[in-house]
């Protein structure tokens, strides 16, 4: 009973954040200083981080399994003070002032967990593509780059483009989409995009095809923390004035 | 040019004419216009724009904070001295005039960089008002800082929120593992840092003071130093 009461004690303190945000601010400078000198990130980004991370030595990778420890405790610590917080204070009058700070939480919580979708299913693929070149989406669907279109200014810099791409489901076109700056094609979980491009001498792209499981909750987790933070700051200078 | 290298001398001469920081604020404003018109697009790219967009920012900010203070000739002083520095490193760093890569041309990423500035300004206006707490040990100008740091707090996460969608919608993942994404997480944990650690008791005054001093260093590093030192994705 008395190790329970530890537990929930120690996961309904604030003294608990603060030790562990102190921790992860310790660990995410010993990542900006590893992982710059450190060849094996480069690829980082081909395969899901968890998988990354057990392809790789400890020596270059612990701060990231601890990071994920600290973040795992925190979005429990952070889960537990919510309601906590709620309980305490749910007889107070203005109860914006007392769910704003819960609307950060979960906000800040949507965004570990999209970060967690994002560590266990996000990839990314590099492939250089010409006008009627195929490339494998999955099992059973191939992307057709039907038209390469890029403008280049009179000095030559590239100002523009336009990719025509087809779907294909057993040799047929179910689908077609134009790859443009800032607008990528989204299909099935892929954004496919471009990562750089070439004019001459024959007009190429280098395709870039991702998976980001995460991006959606990281978006509502986003919007979350931002209502309740501009909610928090408004009341906050309303209850002052 | 010339609007710049005189908006840098009323900086600097804003420390015995207060009036002057006004009159460098507006002559700032004037040289991005000048340069938004040049350009065809909002001057904020590279060191040079940049750094001129941070100090109108703080001069900018620092009129409301200022007049919220009983002394304000020291902060205003202050502010004066920091926006003369930092216009006198805009002055010697190369201007960004080539046309933007496609990419950049974006709503998303006009905010983002907006947004992130003018977080740093608020951040750096907190570490003055820091300062001078620890000078004068007045509840109200920590109070000050507070506010100052909870708002940058605000605009900085709009910015990165800002700055995922964009870089989803570019480069198809909204987190990529760069030196300047992990300094900016660094910065982002120590604020969070900072506005969980004043709801202590023990924390508010000179600790929270001092924790606002080394949050604009950490800012400096994050803006200046990862730009300089190391390879990322972004220019600055």
């Amino acid at each position: 009973m008395k190790i329970i009461k530890q537990i929930t004690d120690f996961f309904f303190s604030l003294s608990t954040t603060l030790w562990l945000l102190g921790l992860l601010l310790l660990l995410l400078f010993a990542g900006a200083f590893i992982m710059p000198g450190t060849q094996e990130f480069q690829e980082i980004h081909s395969i899901p981080l968890f998988d990354w991370l057990q392809t790789e030595p400890l020596k270059i990778t612990w701060w990231l399994w601890g990071l994920t420890g600290i973040l795992a405790i925190l979005a429990l610590n952070t889960i537990f003070c919510s309601i906590e917080s709620i309980v305490r204070k749910r007889k107070v009058t203005q109860w914006l002032l007392l769910i704003s700070p819960q609307i950060i939480h979960i906000g800040f919580l949507f965004m570990i967990f999209a970060h967690l979708l994002s560590a266990i299913g996000a990839s990314q693929e590099l492939a250089v593509v010409r006008e009627g070149s195929l490339v494998k989406i999955s099992a059973n669907t191939l992307l057709k780059i039907e038209d390469i279109n890029i403008n280049i200014d009179y000095y030559g810099y590239i100002t523009g483009w336009a990719i025509s791409v087809e779907y294909l489901s057993d040799g047929k076109t179910f689908k077609k989409d134009i790859i443009k700056p800032n607008n990528p094609s989204v299909h099935m979980g892929f954004n496919i995009n471009v990562k750089d491009l070439r004019a001459y001498p024959v007009e190429a792209v280098l395709l870039q095809i991702n998976k980001e499981p995460g991006a959606l909750w990281a978006l509502i987790g986003g919007v979350l923390f931002m209502a309740g933070i501009v909610t928090l700051i408004i009341l906050k200078i309303k209850v002052e004035r | 040019m010339l609007i710049l290298t005189f908006s840098f001398a009323c900086y600097l001469f804003a420390i015995r004419k207060r009036p002057l920081l006004y009159v460098g604020l507006v002559l700032q404003i004037a040289y991005m216009i000048s340069r938004a018109a040049e350009l065809g697009r909002l001057p904020l790219v590279g060191p040079h724009d940049t750094l001129v967009f941070l100090t109108a920012s703080i001069a900018a900010f620092a009129i409301p904070f200022g007049f919220a203070l009983k002394d304000r000739n020291r902060f205003f002083n202050v502010v004066a001295i920091l926006a003369s520095v930092f216009t006198a490193f805009a002055m010697i760093t190369r201007q960004h005039n080539s046309p933007l890569p496609p990419v950049l041309k974006t709503f998303w990423f006009e905010c983002h960089v907006v947004l992130a500035f003018m977080s740093y300004a608020l951040f750096g206006i907190a570490a003055i008002l820091g300062g001078l707490y620890l000078k004068d040990q007045q509840n109200s100008i920590e109070g000050l800082e507070y506010r100052a740091v909870l708002v940058g707090y605000c605009l900085f996460t709009l910015s990165m929120i800002f700055g995922g969608i964009w870089a989803y919608l570019a480069w198809g993942t909204y987190w990529v593992w760069t030196p300047k994404e992990l300094w900016t997480s660094i910065l982002w944990a120590f604020y969070t840092f900072y506005v969980h650690v004043r709801l202590r008791q023990w924390w508010m005054g000179k600790p929270a003071a001092i924790l606002g001093i080394a949050g604009f260093g950490v800012v400096m590093f994050t803006y200046l130093g990862v730009s300089l030192l190391m390879k990322s994705s972004h220019g600055f």
